[in-house]
């Protein structure tokens, strides 16, 4: 049987952020991809403009409980929601999402808390307390918040490795129903770090581990939603009783990282004037084969 | 890689429109920046009580086409069904802008309208359609035959009336492939007949075996991958008669069987009934490796004209 996710997260027409960079993806790896799309724009935010709209809070709501859910009785493995930038719709899919699981222990739902990144939020105030709510609720089965949103949520800022295992700790006794956490792109000491850190931890067994990977001297976007959608297919793919989350971590760092590298390669051939330190659209599509085959593992784990 | 621009519906569940041609398109190499004219939550065949989202406004579109006529030359351009008269005049304007903008570029147009005598769009689209043609800027056009004499204007009963149809067409449009014809034409209820026509060559015909369900889709996933093909006879400057339409029906054919692998033995799908519907959606992920290794391709071709 193919395995069926819905993921709900923003929709960009050229380039590969949200449903863009996850869909994809998920689909090479087998999995029947029902994207819903929170919205519609012409490309992402990142390239300075963009035109689009927004779905509205009820229209989400009914494609997913008067449509999928009681029209066409659909059962899904897998919830994965990112992006979603209308704090009513938040609330609104928070509370229908948190009932399917409730209702459907077999369900993991894989949430990624889109509130910002570096210090900077870019979604509405309003947004903060929506997510509390949903993971206080616990139906959430892992959550993969950045250094800046697991700060939001917890309140602990992250200086050093000290505190990183404060927040994660934090975390576990605030949600204490979300079985695992994965923090992504962590870094406490920007100016002195040649490392990115991305820390895993899972409730019951009261440890988190780490991982240094190097830093890429270039901005990309759409790495996250790439990471989780990979990570949620890599991590439910691994048999219920023998999980083993920094293991599927490592292999999607790992992946990730590689497709990095080959986007950056790709991108200097082709502008080789561009010294701009930023690359708009990660090369999902040159880099498919990568997704057919055994990752090697390129880390190793530190205990926190 | 080649970039496509691909207007036509979402459902969020199922594969027609953008979902059936996106991840074949993605497979063979493609970036496909997909525009959606609608997203709905499952297409329109499981009843329309069932089907919950909204149409993308005329205004929301060409707002999407804003900021799209700054960033890209596509070398493709894809559009198949849009809901209503103001959708498909706002993808005439800003696809016209694109082609201008780069001539070589390959346009192949949908004009979806409805099937079997009956129309699925409101009648004043079928201006709108019709002055675009005329417009002589696509590239190719993938009607069925009622989409056919509904360009045309007039009833196609015989193949001479189709080549009547298919000459006056050719006045604007290089490249006609009629997805399937009516069963007056043959009248052979084994076989789907669909021909292909290049300008100033013999149309030829082809035919596949009939399946005994309803699939739905099956166009959208058609003209993607006859857009690939066609591309890829441009790019190899190769005379546009060297279509590999074998090819695309071969692929076709193979994921129609794949679904039906995959469906339980005694579901024939039918309109409005949800869940035979539900089981009868394109298996377009599990074919995946259908659209890349060169599957054996059969030979269809019937006749020439």
């Amino acid at each position: 049987m193919t395995r069926k996710v819905l993921s709900i997260q923003s929709h960009v027409v050229h380039g590969y952020v949200g449903n863009k960079a996850a869909t994809f993806p998920l689909q090479y790896r087998g999995w029947d991809v029902d994207a819903l799309n929170t919205v519609q724009f012409s490309n992402h935010p990142g390239y300075g403009q963009f035109h689009g709209f927004r779905s509205k809070a009820e229209d989400l709501k009914s494609i997913v409980k008067n449509g999928l859910v009681e029209g066409l009785g659909l059962q899904y493995d897998a919830l994965l929601t990112g992006y979603l930038p209308d704090p009513e719709a938040l609330r609104q899919m928070g509370s229908l999402l948190s009932e399917m699981c409730e209702s459907n222990p077999n369900i993991k739902w894989i949430l990624d808390p889109v509130l910002g990144d570096n210090g900077k939020l870019y979604v509405s105030q309003e947004s903060i307390p929506a997510y509390k709510e949903i993971l206080k609720r616990g139906a959430v089965f892992l959550a993969t918040p950045n250094q800046f949103e697991i700060e939001t949520l917890t309140g602990v800022q992250i200086s050093d490795l000290n505190t990183l295992k404060t927040a994660v700790c934090r975390f576990h006794e605030l949600y204490p129903k979300i079985e695992y956490v994965v923090v992504t792109s962590v870094d406490p000491e920007p100016s002195i770090s040649d490392f990115m850190l991305c820390v895993c931890s899972d409730r019951s067994s009261k440890s988190a581990q780490y991982f240094k990977i190097p830093k890429i001297d270039v901005q990309f976007s759409g790495s996250g939603d790439l990471f989780s959608a990979l990570l949620l297919d890599t991590f439910l793919s691994q048999s219920a009783e023998t999980r083993d989350l920094a293991r599927a971590v490592n292999e999607v760092v790992s992946l990730v990282d590689t497709i990095l590298l080959k986007t950056l390669q790709i991108h200097t051939v082709q502008n080789a004037q561009d010294k701009s330190k930023r690359i708009n659209d990660l090369k999902i599509i040159e880099c498919r084969d990568l997704l057919g085959v055994k990752v090697d593992v390129k880390y190793s784990a530190f205990e926190l | 890689m080649p970039r496509v621009l691909a207007t036509q519906s979402h459902v969020v569940h199922g594969y027609v429109g953008n979902k059936a041609a996106t991840f074949p398109l993605q497979c063979k190499g493609w970036d496909v920046d997909c525009l959606n004219s609608v997203q709905f939550s499952n297409h329109t065949g499981y009843g329309m009580d069932k089907v919950f989202g909204t149409c993308t406004s005329a205004n929301e579109l060409d707002l999407v086409f804003k900021g799209l006529q700054d960033l890209n030359d596509y070398d493709a351009l894809l559009s198949g069904y849009l809901p209503n008269r103001e959708a498909v005049a706002c993808m005439a304007k800003n696809y016209q802008e694109l082609k201008k903008k780069r001539p070589q570029s390959v346009w192949l147009l949908d004009p979806v309208m409805g099937d079997d005598g009956k129309l699925y769009v409101n009648e004043d689209v079928i201006p709108e359609y019709v002055s675009l043609l005329e417009s002589s800027l696509i590239d190719v056009i993938t009607p069925n035959q009622f989409e056919l004499e509904i360009l045309y204007g007039n009833k196609v009963r015989t193949v001479q009336e189709l080549k009547k149809a298919l000459q006056k067409l050719h006045e604007a449009v290089p490249i006609i492939v009629v997805t399937s014809c009516s069963f007056e034409l043959f009248k052979d209820p084994k076989h789907l007949y669909c021909v292909s026509s290049v300008r100033g060559q013999p149309a030829t015909f082809y035919r596949v075996p009939v399946i005994d369900s309803y699939f739905t889709g099956v166009g959208d996933l058609f003209s993607a991958l006859l857009l690939d093909s066609t591309y890829i006879s441009h790019a190899a400057e190769k005379t546009p008669g060297a279509l590999d339409i074998n090819q695309v029906l071969s692929i076709v054919q193979k994921v129609l069987a794949i679904t039906l692998e995959h469906s339980p033995n005694d579901v024939k799908a039918a309109m409005g009934s949800p869940l035979t519907m539900k089981e009868m959606e394109l298996r377009i992920i599990e074919s995946r490796d259908c659209y890349t290794s060169p599957c054996s391709t059969n030979d269809f071709i019937y006749t020439k004209l």
